[in-house]
């Protein structure tokens, strides 16, 4: 949809250009002036024929759409790319519920599954801004579990361990350096005795519960969450005596 | 003088002696009206006695033995009432079963579980359909068919509440339960005594109904979601969702479709911590939704249900539209000296799920709990069961009636946390929802699910069964987070002591 709007705007542009010389030529040989190198003065070129807007596989990539991104990565695009078409999801690798994965290959011939992860979140994405009726012709039946693994490790897991594992070093680090301050024990002699080990599993452990501010809060409520029920059920027995006790 | 004054005023209270022996100080026509006072007092102390006689007859303590049989009136019709009034009547007590509308329907889901089936004798004439397919569809039109595990005994019985109420009043009836068309207005009670309840009673034709007093001895309120009794009380309030529903007639060939098939939709749209629901009724299906923290918006839930079973209702015309508060807890008091509240109006519906007819039902004095109950040497509520002859009653208190509710609390808790458990990880979010999805397809968890509905105990499976699944759960639950993009417009709900507003959260925040 995009294409068309764009191609007719500059269609448009193309074609304004050319009328008005078209119109001043001729005005010109109606007037009887021949030898047209006359008042017609020529326009400076638009930036489309300039070639400061690329075509073609030159402009590939730099279209923001999905489509587009497919096409200029040579993807076979015999179809829809995660769009909803009469109410119904289409994409071209989506075929009887599922995605097809040998429509995913990657460079060396394996699967890309990032592209199928993409894909994934792309499609929930769109159903959860756009819900569509659950028809019996067209069920669902992509299981993630259909993902390996390490495809889910080294795309979610290990960037977020990397962090952690700063993190971890950081804060390690920060109190060593004040445990040496205050009793004067060097960093590698704090761990030796038994207490130094119990701290740096504690700061170890510490970073991977507590991941950032926001988690002591997130825990907090959970707390309350798990027992807000129970504290409702037993507000009959409150300040009574159970007769199961 | 003063001396005859203290002797007559010693029968009466201390505060009334002071002015008398200060009077009789002063003057002569206060001397009189003193001497006037006190015996005026005496005649009234008398009269006072004269009825406390009276009175002392009628105030039984509890635990006091009866010549007659036990009164008890049950203010509401519905399943919770009628099945305690004809446990009641079974039992030999009197019992009054008071309903202000005879046809009256509640708007629910409807379904009904075979133990239910069992035990309360139910004829097959009132289940319109079998449900032995369910479907669960997530956010993202992910559809899985739960129900594989059922064998051909098991099944989700579908009813119209109207027919299901009218058959279990009628039967209490039969069995020798009063039914009064009325509509309770009060109650009041007098130490020991007995309890009065005030109701207008609605003679044949009549429109306005006539008050009148009833005394009885017990007072059970199975007045539903909205219950006057419970005010009455003073239990206080609780948490509800509002459920919302509309009766769709579909042509033929979709009800061919949902002959024994229930659809589940979870996902943001159709609600932020429920569920839509498809259920088929006789020539019609339920389509319908709730909510708790967000009541405001149940209009477009229900919008959102609809869309979602569009294609699958299409051609279909809406033939009722119906809403009704649905508790989320118990009330902080169920029970307040001789008067116990059941079913609806104390909160026994669970959560995740959303059913109440059963634990409604059981509430009171039904053959499933009152066997273990006669086991107490003292307080029993109906002591007769295993006695032969001549019954006795024994008069029932506020200790026995607590002993009862613990007796429910007890059996049915583990029920209850589960289904807590799981609506507290499972409807939090659209990747929570999807997660839970995806879990379902599991024979495993079939299995269990099913099993733990139908027959209404917390079965433990097989450990190592039971460590797969939590494996396979946090996987899903991880995936599922992850595959939600970052810019997702979707919410995330939680479910502690926060206000409903709060408890809403975007996701990208």
């Amino acid at each position: 949809m995009m294409q068309c709007a764009t191609a007719t705007r500059t269609a448009a542009a193309v074609c304004a250009r050319p009328v008005a010389q078209r119109t001043v030529r001729c005005m010109a040989a109606e007037n009887g002036a021949a030898g047209t190198a006359t008042a017609v003065k020529e326009r400076k070129l638009s930036p489309l024929q300039r070639g400061g807007t690329l075509q073609g596989a030159a402009a590939a990539g730099k279209d923001a759409s999905e489509k587009f991104k497919s096409m200029a990565e040579g993807a076979q695009s015999t179809g829809p790319v995660l769009q909803l078409v009469d109410g119904r999801f289409s994409d071209y690798r989506w075929k009887n519920g599922r995605w097809d994965l040998s429509l995913f290959k990657g460079a060396d011939g394996e699967t890309d599954w990032d592209a199928v992860i993409d894909a994934e979140m792309a499609r929930r994405k769109l159903l959860e801004d756009s819900p569509i009726p659950c028809t019996n012709e067209d069920p669902v039946l992509f299981d993630t579990a259909e993902i390996p693994w390490w495809a889910w490790v080294r795309r979610f897991h290990l960037p977020e361990a990397e962090k952690l594992n700063g993190r971890a070093a950081m804060v390690g680090y920060v109190l060593a350096l004040f445990v040496d301050q205050l009793t004067g024990v060097g960093l590698l002699d704090q761990q030796n005795s038994f207490l130094g080990k119990v701290l740096l599993h504690v700061a170890v452990f510490g970073i991977l519960l507590i991941r950032s501010s926001s988690d002591i809060d997130k825990f907090r409520g959970l707390i309350d969450e798990a027992t807000f029920y129970d504290k409702q059920w037993n507000a009959t027995w409150e300040g009574q005596e159970r007769p199961s006790e | 003088m003063s001396a005859t004054v203290v002797a007559t005023a010693s029968t009466v209270r201390a505060a009334q002696v002071q002015p008398a022996r200060a009077a009789a100080r002063q003057g002569a026509p206060a001397l009189r009206r003193a001497f006037a006072g006190a015996q005026l007092v005496q005649a009234k102390q008398q009269q006072r006695a004269q009825r406390a006689v009276g009175l002392q007859v009628l105030a039984v303590k509890d635990g006091a033995v009866l010549d007659r049989p036990l009164r008890v009136a049950v203010i509401g019709g519905g399943p919770s009432g009628a099945c305690a009034a004809e446990s009641l009547a079974k039992g030999g007590c009197e019992a009054y079963l008071i309903e202000r509308k005879m046809d009256n329907c509640k708007p629910c889901g409807g379904a009904i579980p075979i133990c239910m089936v069992e035990e309360f004798d139910l004829p097959m004439e009132i289940i319109d359909r079998r449900v032995t397919k369910m479907k669960m569809i997530s956010p993202s039109n992910r559809e899985v068919d739960v129900g594989k595990t059922l064998n051909e005994k098991e099944w989700i019985g579908m009813c119209r509440r109207e027919v299901f109420d009218d058959y279990l009043r009628k039967r209490a009836s039969k069995l020798g339960a009063k039914l009064i068309n009325g509509l309770y207005m009060g109650l009041e009670t007098k130490g020991d005594g007995p309890i009065t309840i005030r109701y207008n009673e609605y003679k044949e034709g009549d429109k306005v109904g006539t008050p009148t007093t009833l005394e009885v001895d017990i007072v059970l309120g199975a007045d539903g979601a909205n219950s006057r009794v419970a005010k009455d009380i003073d239990a206080g309030e609780y948490d509800y969702a509002i459920a919302f529903q509309e009766r769709i007639r579909i042509p033929e060939d979709k009800m061919e479709y949902y002959k024994d098939l229930a659809e589940m939709y979870v996902g943001d749209d159709v609600s932020p911590d429920f569920y839509g629901w498809v259920f088929p009724k006789y020539d019609h299906v339920a389509v319908g939704t709730g909510t708790v923290v967000n009541k405001t918006a149940i209009k477009q839930y229900q919008q959102a249900t609809r869309d979602r079973a569009k294609v699958k209702t299409e051609g279909g015309q809406i033939i009722r539209v119906e809403a009704h508060p649905i508790p989320e807890h118990p009330r902080p008091r169920r029970v307040k000296g001789r008067v116990s509240l059941v079913g609806d109006a104390a909160g026994y519906v669970t959560k995740c799920s959303g059913e109440g007819i059963y634990f409604a039902a059981n509430a009171y004095p039904t053959p499933t709990l009152s066997p273990s109950l006669t086991k107490r040497p003292t307080q029993t509520f109906l002591s007769l069961t295993k006695l032969s002859a001549v019954a006795f009653f024994s008069l029932t208190g506020e200790r026995a009636l607590r002993n009862y509710l613990d007796e429910f609390d007890r059996k049915y808790w583990a029920t209850y946390k589960v289904l807590d458990i799981l609506q507290k990880v499972f409807y939090r979010s659209n990747p929570a929802r999807e997660a839970f999805v995806e879990l379902c397809e599991s024979n495993y968890v079939q299995k269990m699910t099913f099993d733990s509905y139908l027959y209404k105990t917390v079965v433990p499976g097989n450990p190592l069964d039971d460590v797969k699944l939590l494996a396979g759960t946090v996987g899903s639950l991880l995936r599922a987070n992850a595959l939600r993009s970052k810019d997702s417009k979707s919410v995330n709900v939680s479910f502690g002591s926060k206000s409903n507003e709060e408890k809403v959260t975007m996701a990208s925040t």
